[in-house]
């Protein structure tokens, strides 16, 4: 392991089948399963860390969308510093060892060893290597969603125990803890924005009601004299805000939608795969909006229907 | 036929109550065209809000068709308004975002009668306004708007029309032309009760009452004076 630690990752090799073994376990908590090739060359004068990545996979029972950006074969996405270094650019032609690849992307700056990375797809990094077969590590991405007081590494490992007691299992500690306290900090802060965005929301809809009531006051005393009943016109206020309701949530889901599809991969590249439609949102909000609307229109349609239409109409 | 017996009607002021209406009595014939006068403030508004079951008196009872409108639910109210009595007004109240044949076809959406678009464009080509139909109220004259309200008070063939001041804001020519389509229904069998303070609805009365700090000073029936010429 001494050595592992030095390096970074792991100079031995195992058989790529052996992720066939992890996928396959039920009732484990991990998911995203990546199996990884790395080694330290030496390319164009400078040493970098070649690694290899394979598409995710995910035991049985648990699939869940890819976490990571998937690598096709004969494309390679270079760390900052490498591309900075050797001018490389998006779209650029490589050559590793007598492999050719494509430049699918430089990556921005991570500070670390990131930046003298060059990521390919695994096979690609398997024949640079002449591994054909082998791997030396596989990277179960954290996405267990355990809350910061939980330790992923001893449930792992408990659980790991009973089925693969040879498997050596470590914690790559940093990125987890940066993950769980971002996803700690992320639901602290919904905790407490939510209900605020929510109530002045409902506020904000209830004013914009009651002024449309007071606009309408007059066309109020006209229904009314006309003979149009207090049901009436609290259904037009009610039914206003219901399409209201309904055309914000449609509006809100494929803007919103829209959005994280053009920007997010961009923004979120370690995730990029997992943005997409989520379509039962868009069931979601169909019904909440209206609800959410009618209830904060309530009290102004009730306003409009005690509005006395002998004074409305005298008054204009 | 319209019947009010000792009705009396307050408002609650700072100064305290103020009685708009005195002890009205009143017995008003089907098919009659009485004009109700009187200056700014002698109560006339609120005699043809009560009148139209919109304003509930303080005392007394008001008869309409034989029913006692304020012993009626609110909403038998509202559907006795909607299939008994149209309304015309002198602010005309006609809705801004709906065009002409919209506003009158409004009528016919709360009294349930079907084909209100095609009523309300045979009402408007009835009253010369076929070619104003899609355009809105801001779009029209003084005179275009109070006859698109006289359409609009007509679509649900009511018994009796009441006016409020139908006249004051529009010039000689329209005046006279509103008074004839008012004196049609009239005519035709209607009832209509107009409040005005000027005297150009008279010729078109059966009977003028004077109302003056919310009692009536009428004589008991004036013979029409003169008949229309519009």
């Amino acid at each position: 392991m001494s050595k592992f630690w030095m390096a970074g990752f792991s100079e031995h090799t195992m058989p790529e089948k052996y992720i066939d073994i992890f996928a396959s376990q039920k009732g484990i908590s991990y998911n995203h399963l990546v199996a990884t090739l790395q080694a330290k060359i030496l390319w164009q004068g400078v040493e970098i860390i070649l690694t290899g990545l394979a598409p995710e996979r995910c035991p049985p029972g648990r699939e869940k969308p890819p976490m990571s950006f998937e690598i096709t074969q004969g494309t390679a996405y270079i760390g900052y510093e490498l591309a900075r270094r050797l001018k490389l650019k998006k779209g650029k032609t490589i050559e590793i060892r007598g492999k050719t690849l494509t430049v699918a992307d430089t990556l921005s700056e991570s500070g670390g060893v990131d930046d003298i990375r060059i990521q390919c797809h695994l096979r690609d990094v398997q024949d640079i290597l002449n591994l054909k077969g082998q791997i030396n590590e596989i990277k179960a991405i954290d996405c267990l969603c355990f809350l910061l007081t939980d330790d992923p590494l001893v449930i792992l490992r408990e659980e790991l125990a009973a089925v693969l007691p040879e498997a050596k299992m470590i914690q790559m500690k940093p990125m987890a803890i940066a993950r769980a306290e971002t996803r700690q900090l992320v639901r602290n802060v919904f905790a407490v924005i939510m209900p605020i965005v929510v109530v002045a929301c409902g506020a904000w809809i209830g004013v914009l009601a009651i002024m449309n009531v007071r606009d309408r006051q007059q066309e109020i005393g006209i229904m009314r004299a006309l003979g149009y009943g207090s049901g009436r016109i609290t259904l037009l206020f009610l039914g206003k805000a219901v399409i209201i309701g309904l055309l914000g949530a449609a509006v809100g889901f494929f803007t919103g939608t829209a959005l994280a599809l053009n920007f997010g991969p961009g923004i979120f590249k370690v995730t990029a795969k997992a943005i997409k439609p989520e379509y039962v949102w868009l069931v979601w909000s169909l019904i909440a909006a209206p609800v959410f609307t009618a209830v904060f229109s309530f009290i102004p349609a009730m306003i409009a229907v005690t509005y006395d239409p002998a004074v409305t109409l005298r008054e204009e | 036929m319209v019947v009010l017996e000792n009705v009396v009607k307050s408002y609650r002021g700072r100064q305290g109550d103020v009685k708009a209406l005195s002890d009205i009595n009143l017995r008003i014939e089907r098919g009659e065209f009485v004009v109700i006068c009187g200056p700014s403030g002698s109560g006339k508004t609120t005699l043809l809000m009560t009148i139209a079951a919109m304003l509930r008196p303080t005392s007394g009872s008001i008869c309409v068709e034989e029913h006692d409108i304020y012993k009626m639910s609110i909403r038998e109210r509202a559907k006795f308004r909607a299939e008994n009595i149209g309304f015309v007004f002198q602010m005309f109240h006609l809705v801004p975002y709906l065009n002409v044949v919209e506003n009158v076809a409004l009528a016919g959406g709360i009294a349930g009668r079907n084909g209100g678009a095609v009523k309300a464009k045979e009402l408007l080509r009835q009253l010369g306004l076929a070619q104003r139909a899609f355009h809105k109220p801001s779009e029209l004259s003084a005179g275009e708007k109070q006859r698109t309200a006289i359409a609009r008070a007509l679509l649900n063939r009511p018994k009796i029309i009441l006016a409020d001041e139908p006249t004051g804001n529009l010039d000689p020519d329209n005046t006279t032309s509103v008074l004839g389509y008012l004196s049609d229904f009239h005519h035709s069998g209607g009832t209509v009760i107009l409040a005005t303070h000027g005297t150009e609805a008279e010729q078109f009365a059966d009977r003028v009452i004077y109302l003056r700090n919310g009692q009536t000073d009428s004589p008991p029936r004036t013979p029409r004076t003169q008949r229309r010429n519009y």
